[in-house]
């Protein structure tokens, strides 16, 4: 009970607290480029959920059982965005050669999700801190569902501000800077939710 | 291939002013809104990832005519990797502060689009001088582009500039600006850098505005002229005839 | 184990992923688009600044300059 309760409290923290983009500044590039509609964002993030949770899987065994055993563990960097780019690669293959309606949705985003600094800095950030393989997986899953939360929530907003009257040399993605600082404002609110609280 | 004299300053300055990668391409956003804190962060990053950026580009134009066409792009994102791997080790070694200021950042350098952008859309056609050059200018570029937007969140974030806490090596001095209690802290929190960058990017698109509305408006003007002068022109011509026709 | 079997392990767990990434992104590139998906485009109204090099918008964009 004890685990799961600090599983939970790890999810929401990474999630909404320390959120990766409007707080961590992982994947800057997409929540600005890929946010003008509903649609893609939807597609992007949930690409990204899926990237993230694999990768996380994948990378924390090796570094612990394979890198750190034989002394390379400065090679870490090398192995996570090989293991990251050849992961893109290879569900984009599945998704191309097996289902055409999800490639129709996901495929365009899948390769750029190779340069998305969120799943790199997952992994590293997993590894650089030391923790456990629960703590890692709390740790992807919370980044990526708020990646996802975030970047469609910001999209619903940008839709609106199209039609906005703003001046004009805000227009674009100045005003959206705005709206993401608005927003990163709200979510310094949640600052200290769980500070009360003793596991 | 012939060069037109000058290419090389040209080459330079136009990733500081007319491609610079943060403004005008907005690349590389990620550490450039994480890391403006401080002026000194600021220097560093810009210094690790210049670094990069040239080493890699070098690297790249050596070899572009043996990577093949097939996998140029696993073989550069190897390098660029490779290279962050010793610039990672190096600053732990020299500049531990640094080190544990930029954290993760440092190896967020990977996946920096403009690393790879440059290597693929330059590098892999040029000459190594010519990628050299480019690769130090859009790296110079890209360090004044997060000096800027350091500068003025330290500045009124904190009032003050305080040097020597990451590069020990100089003697640690503070330079008091804004008054101890006037600072608005929140340029210091997240929220800050996103409006610091909106700024900074709406004043470009201001000028860029201004600029486009003078142009538009001269080439107007000379069009108006153009028209009345071909009118008085036809007028005359008008009266000639009419002239001529009396005489006769 | 002794500490070589263990670097061994290491360096053949890295040429391993290298080699998976480079098959995987040859094959990636060969495998035909499915039909139905030819004509999905990245167009700058839902999607703009990235710059990413593998991306078909930034590939057209940069083959216009």
């Amino acid at each position: 009970m004890q685990i799961f309760i600090s599983f939970i409290l790890a999810i929401i923290s990474s999630m909404l607290i320390d959120n990766v983009v409007l707080s961590r500044f992982y994947g800057i590039c997409p929540f600005l480029g890929v946010s003008k509609k509903v649609k893609s964002s939807l597609g992007m993030g949930i690409a990204v959920v899926f990237v993230i949770l694999l990768a996380t899987v994948i990378c924390w065994p090796l570094y612990n059982y394979v890198l750190v055993p034989a002394g390379i563990a400065f090679l870490d960097t090398v192995v996570y965005i090989l293991v990251i780019a050849s992961l893109v690669q290879l569900v984009g293959l599945f998704i191309k050669k097996y289902s055409p309606s999800l490639y129709k949705s996901l495929g365009i985003y899948l390769p750029l999700i190779t340069t998305n600094c969120a799943v790199l800095g997952v992994a590293q950030g997993n590894t650089d801190q030391g923790l456990s393989f629960l703590d890692s997986l709390a740790n992807g899953l919370g980044t990526s569902i708020g990646f996802l939360l975030i970047i469609v929530t910001f999209s619903c907003i940008r839709t609106r501000l199209d039609s906005a009257n703003t001046p004009k040399a805000f227009k674009g993605l100045p005003i959206a800077l705005v709206t993401a600082a608005i927003m990163a404002i709200a979510l310094m609110g949640l600052q200290g939710l769980f500070s009360g609280i003793k596991l | 291939m012939a060069k037109e004299k000058g290419f090389t300053k040209k080459n330079f300055l136009k990733g500081i002013v007319v491609e610079n990668p943060l403004f005008v391409s907005i690349l590389g956003t990620c550490p450039a809104l994480a890391t403006t804190k401080t002026v000194e962060a600021a220097l560093g990053m810009g210094l690790l990832f210049t670094v990069v950026l040239i080493c890699s580009s070098v690297l790249v134009s050596l070899l572009r005519k043996l990577i093949s066409e097939e996998i140029r792009t696993p073989a550069y994102i190897v390098i660029i990797a490779t290279f962050v791997t010793i610039v990672k080790m190096m600053t732990s070694a020299f500049l531990p502060e640094l080190y544990s200021t930029l954290g993760v950042f440092i190896s967020l350098i990977v996946v920096n689009c403009i690393v790879l952008g440059r290597a693929e859309a330059y590098a892999s056609k040029n000459t190594v001088f010519d990628s050299f050059i480019d690769a130090l200018g859009m790296g110079v570029g890209y360090t004044l582009a997060i000096i800027l937007m350091a500068f003025f969140r330290e500045l009124i974030g904190t009032g003050a500039f305080s040097f020597g806490k990451i590069f020990t090596f100089i003697p640690a001095f503070k330079l008091q600006i804004i008054p101890v209690g006037y600072e608005i802290s929140l340029f210091q929190n997240p929220a800050g850098a996103f409006i610091v960058f909106a700024i900074i990017l709406a004043v470009i698109a201001f000028i860029n505005n201004r600029k486009n509305e003078l142009k538009t408006n001269l080439e107007r003007q000379a069009k108006i002229k153009k028209q009345q002068e071909a009118k008085l022109k036809a007028e005359q011509e008008k009266a000639k005839q009419v002239a001529e026709g009396e005489t006769k | 184990m002794s500490q070589g079997a263990y670097i061994a392990i290491g360096v053949i767990v890295i040429v391993a992923l290298l080699a998976i990434f480079i098959i995987s992104f040859i094959l990636y590139r060969r495998t035909p688009v499915p039909k139905g998906c030819e004509d999905i485009k990245i167009s700058e109204e839902n999607c703009s600044s990235c710059g990413h090099t593998e991306c078909q918008f930034y590939k057209k964009k940069d083959a216009e300059e």
